[in-house]
């Protein structure tokens, strides 16, 4: 069983993304969060604990309290703390080249997805999550 | 002597020489005192015509020759010669200052025996703002020996105020072109995401079966298409805002602004008990776009209502205080209050929402800031978290004409 976490304040896309999930033939658990912090807090909370930490991170960028951008920041501490490696995707609305270059600076991040993002996609990332990368 | 007659001396000695080796008879004196005088009369036309300030100095920076351009008048003119900056600046009772930034530029000549070049600006006497380029070089004899100082000044008062005009617009640019790119920032996650939810919606239910699936996704699709709908709206009215330059201002009444927005809000006021006070002793008018300023008051009334703080009732208070040519007005609440440390540099962007409520959309503040410097004034909050905002605007109370 493989956990997702979906950091996203938007309701109708958490619904959509559910859904495409959903349809993917891999047994899943999709956790949602509102935003950075909500994220953070519980990341931070169960660094020890490997069941509990998701196997894919989607992050949406423009949320309130704490943006995705803030959340990479903080994230960026507390990764080498964490007892799983997690495959980290920014899944943004955003067409902005400068966000995308942003992006690179931080090494937690796997890639930068706009939205929508493809079923193929999806299907291609739990695929690949498949393997046991260390 | 004065310069121009020691120049004519010289010219008139090699002249001679000259004419002596050529004609050793006997030269015709008075036509070549008359051919020197009309020679004369022609340098000395060109240097007082020309629409430059002329001056030379001799090795102790006293003026030899100065032309109408540098000194118009001629009682003046005739008093220099022979002096320095500081005799003339004790005989017109000028600022002696003026005397020593000459001097400095002197002795920067002598000693780097280079031409040296610089701008400087003084008031007339009308009041206005008059900036020469100067330069000043030192011209040396056959000995090596320092003759003469020469300085000239070219009046580029014109090309000044046209560079000052052309930085002004580069600083207004900057600003347009980081609007510009937080209009893009906006424009690709507000108003592309709800696109992106509509066609993933469309897409779903094209490809559904069940007729009860699709009556559920359609349902979904009218929140979408409504947020879609404000935040198109409210980019709009940010345009329209920075465009409205020539907006007219009137004298608005700050108790019918407060009483519209009571109006307006009357509904969240009763729910939640709210208690609004105000106090406009010192200014109850101010001079501003009356649709500007009731948004000001509208926006920062809704903030404070709709971040209460849990269980306390609300008590917002509006007060103005007079300063000089300004008025500031002030709005308090004891609400959720920010935490400033965190979110001091992006307060009033754009698209920046701090609390978890599901109207926030991160518009009211920007937009009550691009009211509030369109016209010039400024806006800042003191905030404790837990205890409440204050919100602070400084408005300009000088009346405008309108041009």
């Amino acid at each position: 069983m493989k956990s997702i976490f979906l950091i996203d304040d938007d309701p109708i896309f958490v619904y959509l993304t559910r859904r495409i999930i959903g349809s993917i033939n891999c047994p899943c658990e999709v956790h949602e969060f509102k935003d950075g912090e909500l994220a953070i807090s519980y990341l931070s909370q169960m660094r020890e604990e490997a069941d509990s930490l998701p196997d894919v991170i989607f992050l949406d960028l423009s949320m309130p309290v704490m943006d995705g951008w803030e959340f990479l920041n903080q994230y960026s501490e507390l990764k080498p703390k964490l007892k799983k490696d997690i495959a980290l995707f920014i899944v943004s609305s955003s067409i902005s080249p400068q966000e995308v270059e942003r992006s690179k600076n931080y090494l937690a991040v796997t890639d930068f997805l706009i939205k929508p993002v493809e079923k193929g996609k999806l299907a291609e990332i739990m695929g690949n999550e498949k393997e046991p990368t260390g | 002597m004065s310069f121009i007659h020691r120049l004519n001396s010289r010219w008139r000695r090699s002249w001679r020489s000259k004419q002596q080796q050529a004609k050793a008879e006997e030269p015709d004196h008075k036509l070549v005192l008359e051919q020197l005088d009309r020679q004369k009369a022609f340098y000395e036309n060109i240097l007082n015509k020309l629409p430059v300030d002329i001056a030379v100095f001799d090795a102790e920076h006293r003026y030899l020759f100065v032309n109408p351009g540098a000194i118009g008048n001629e009682e003046y003119r005739k008093y220099i010669i022979g002096k320095d900056d500081y005799e003339y600046a004790a005989y017109r009772k000028r600022d002696i200052s003026v005397a020593h930034g000459r001097r400095a530029k002197f002795m920067e000549a002598k000693e780097t025996g280079k031409e040296i070049r610089w701008e400087d600006s003084l008031r007339n006497p009308q009041g206005s703002t008059i900036t020469h380029m100067r330069r000043m070089f030192p011209v040396y004899d056959e000995n090596g020996e320092l003759s003469l100082v020469i300085g000239f000044g070219i009046d580029i008062t014109d090309r000044k105020i046209m560079e000052e005009k052309q930085a002004a617009l580069v600083t207004q640019l900057s600003a347009r072109n980081t609007q510009l790119i937080d209009f893009c920032s906006i424009v690709s996650h507000n108003l592309r995401a709800p696109l992106v939810n509509m066609s993933m919606l469309v897409d779903f239910i094209e490809s559904s079966e069940d007729t009860e699936e699709q009556k559920m996704l359609i349902s979904k699709l009218r929140p979408v298409v409504d947020n879609l709908h404000a935040t198109f709206n409210e980019l709009v009215e940010s345009i329209q805002v920075r465009q409205d330059l020539e907006i007219k201002r009137e004298n608005v009444s700050l108790d019918d602004c407060m009483q519209r927005t009571i109006d307006g809000l009357q509904t969240e006021i009763n729910k939640l008990g709210a208690r609004i006070e105000t106090d406009f002793s010192e200014a109850s008018v101010i001079n501003y776009p009356p649709q500007y300023l009731n948004s000001i008051i509208q926006n920062l009334v809704s903030n404070s209502l709709k971040y209460h703080y849990p269980g306390r009732k609300p008590l917002i208070s509006l007060k103005t205080q007079k300063m000089q040519d300004k008025i500031i007005l002030s709005v308090s609440d004891n609400g959720l209050g920010i935490d400033l440390a965190k979110h001091k540099d992006n307060f009033f962007k754009i698209g920046k929402v701090f609390h978890r409520h599901p109207n926030a959309k991160g518009f009211g503040l920007y937009m009550t800031k691009t009211h509030v410097e369109a016209m010039g004034g400024r806006i800042w909050v003191e905030s404790v978290p837990d205890e409440g905002s204050v919100f602070y605007i400084e408005f300009d109370n000088r009346i405008k004409q309108a041009s």
